[in-house]
């Protein structure tokens, strides 16, 4: 029971970030209805720049989760700008292809410019882990967590409390109907693809923190762990991605403590797989 | 008020237009007639800027719209009520009712605000509904709030797309009578239908479109003293 509690507990801390990433995935996929496959590489060039600035500057904890996200929105602007804007009339399909290429071209970037595979990422490991009766409470997960929360609670707030964020969720909805408004539906969704790549920043320097580490397999993680809480949740919902990330998180850690480690990969793959087999009506990304 | 001049628009190699002229004058219902496929929803694009035409020339008060990008044309004072409504379904009522004012929330907060309650008021079914999702909305309820959320932005001509389209009968009736209304207001109507008796009921002038080309001109009598026109289009047989 005590086994049950704490990798549930530790699966929601984990879970909330692969939420953000989830969250990311679906902002882009529902305003431009096409897929991001380069999501987690962008992610990964801002850790990398996050990395190379902690080497050179040790103990500098804000200016590098600046750097991480400030990557993360460059790398972001890149794709946009050439899988997406650039290919706007083409098949969605030709989009995803491009995000593969620069996926690829992301991921040798980061190795060529970085002096080994596995590079450091500054972790603020003084924080006490905190214990709550027989559970504990690491201090990465917490901040995982509470940080992870605090971007949801925020985007939320941007989404549904503002101008800008009801624009957003019009043109997801119908992006016809939304220019027959006056909605300058190119832009916002150029917007939309900010504003992903910069939770997608901020989620990267939840995980590495965690990690304290990374590698340049990082980008096929993040985009495997964000497709699938956008799936779970029913490809297309924002609050179905925040709960998709939660779900795939405590599975992964019910898995870890019950099975082991080697499973983890397996369950939540397995379990993807029958959720998009077995749910007759995903949304595929008809409004947020 | 709107004169299109030998419009051609095309989808590939496909000419769905082959040089539609027509026009609407201020203050009336015009209506356009014609069987599926015939063009009729690719032309009220196409004076939305949502399709760019090959040639010919839309004006709208005097000035060029044609190369005017669709956002601006709302702008310019034209609203479309599109073919299915297409409201906004995952946001409520009253999102979609800001929504249609979007051009106007910058500059004009106020009238905004008066406006969205004299929605309210003038459908008070809106109300009714004003925080619920617009996916819940039975059929008829959705083309009011299409309507209500084209006239948010305050339009001098307003297009209809066939507003009939999957109503029952008595809900018909009522959105006609509300363009009529509206017309009466001052708001000059561009309507296209397939419902052809209820649309020549309110109209001022008809035309009538065929495989991307006007077919027929002239008053609703005109239209239904026209016998090829009555038996294809009102199902009245005479002699
Ligand atoms: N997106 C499109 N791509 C290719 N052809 C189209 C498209 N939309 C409409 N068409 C064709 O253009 C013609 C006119 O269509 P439309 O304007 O929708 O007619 P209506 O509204 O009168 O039923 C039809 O032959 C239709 O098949
Ligand atoms: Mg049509």
């Amino acid at each position: 029971m005590v086994d049950f509690l704490q990798a549930l507990v530790d699966g929601v801390m984990l879970g909330a970030t692969y939420s953000l990433l989830g969250l990311g995935f679906t902002l882009i996929f529902g305003v431009l209805r096409r897929l991001n496959l380069a999501f987690g590489p962008t992610i990964l060039v801002g850790i990398y720049a996050g990395s190379h600035l902690s080497l050179a500057w040790p103990g500098a904890l804000v200016p590098v989760v600046a750097v991480t996200v400030a990557g993360a929105l460059l790398a972001g602007v890149y794709v946009e700008r050439f899988s997406f804007r650039a290919l706007a009339r083409q098949a969605p399909v030709v989009s995803m292809i491009s995000t593969f290429a620069v996926w690829m071209q992301l991921q040798e970037l980061v190795s060529l410019l970085s002096p080994s595979r596995t590079m450091p990422y500054p972790s603020p490991v003084w924080l006490p882990a905190v214990a709550v009766g027989p559970i504990l409470l690491r201090s990465d997960g917490l901040l995982m967590w509470s940080g992870a929360t605090l971007i949801m609670l925020a985007l939320f707030a941007l989404l549904y409390r503002t101008r800008f964020g009801t624009t957003i969720r019009a043109v997801a909805d119908s992006s016809e109907a939304a220019t027959l408004m006056g909605v300058n539906v190119a832009m916002v969704g150029a917007a939309a693809f900010l504003v992903a790549s910069a939770v997608g920043g901020l989620a990267g320097v939840l995980i590495a923190q965690s990690h304290q580490q990374v590698t340049p397999y990082f980008g096929l993680w993040a985009t495997v762990k964000g497709m699938t809480a956008m799936l779970l949740g029913g490809a297309g919902s924002l609050p179905g991605a925040v709960v998709g990330g939660l779900a795939l998180g405590v599975v992964e850690t019910q898995t870890l403590w019950h099975f082991g480690g080697q499973w983890r990969d397996l369950v939540s793959y397995a379990l993807l797989f029958l959720v998009v087999a077995l749910s007759p009506r995903t949304r595929w990304g008809s409004g947020l | 008020m709107l004169e299109v001049q030998d419009v051609v628009t095309s989808y590939g190699m496909i000419q769905a237009l082959k040089g539609v002229s027509l026009a609407a004058r201020t203050g009336e219902v015009t209506c356009i007639l014609g069987p599926n496929g015939a063009g009729k929803t690719t032309l009220l694009y196409t004076i939305a800027g949502i399709l760019r035409p090959r040639s010919g020339s839309v004006r709208f008060e005097g000035r060029e719209l044609a190369g005017v990008p669709a956002d601006q044309v709302v702008r310019r004072g034209i609203s479309l009520v599109p073919e299915n409504r297409l409201v906004f379904a995952h946001m409520t009522v009253r999102e979609n009712l800001l929504a249609g004012a979007y051009a106007r929330l910058g500059r004009d907060g106020g009238g905004v605000k008066v406006d969205l309650e004299a929605m309210l008021e003038r459908f008070p079914i809106l109300r009714q509904r004003a925080g619920q999702a617009a996916g819940t909305l039975s059929g008829g309820e959705q083309q009011m709030l299409a309507v209500a959320r084209a006239l948010m932005a305050r339009p001098r001509l307003l297009m209809m797309d066939e507003p009939s389209l999957g109503l029952a009968p008595m809900i018909v009736e009522q959105i006609f009578e509300i363009v009529a209304a509206l017309n009466r207001e001052g708001i000059t109507v561009l309507l296209v239908e397939q419902n052809a008796r209820l649309a020549l009921s309110i109209a001022h002038h008809a035309y009538l479109l065929e495989q991307g080309r006007i077919a027929f001109r002239g008053t609703p009598s005109e239209v239904s003293a026209n016998e090829a026109i009555s038996r294809a289009y009102l199902g009245i047989k005479r002699g």
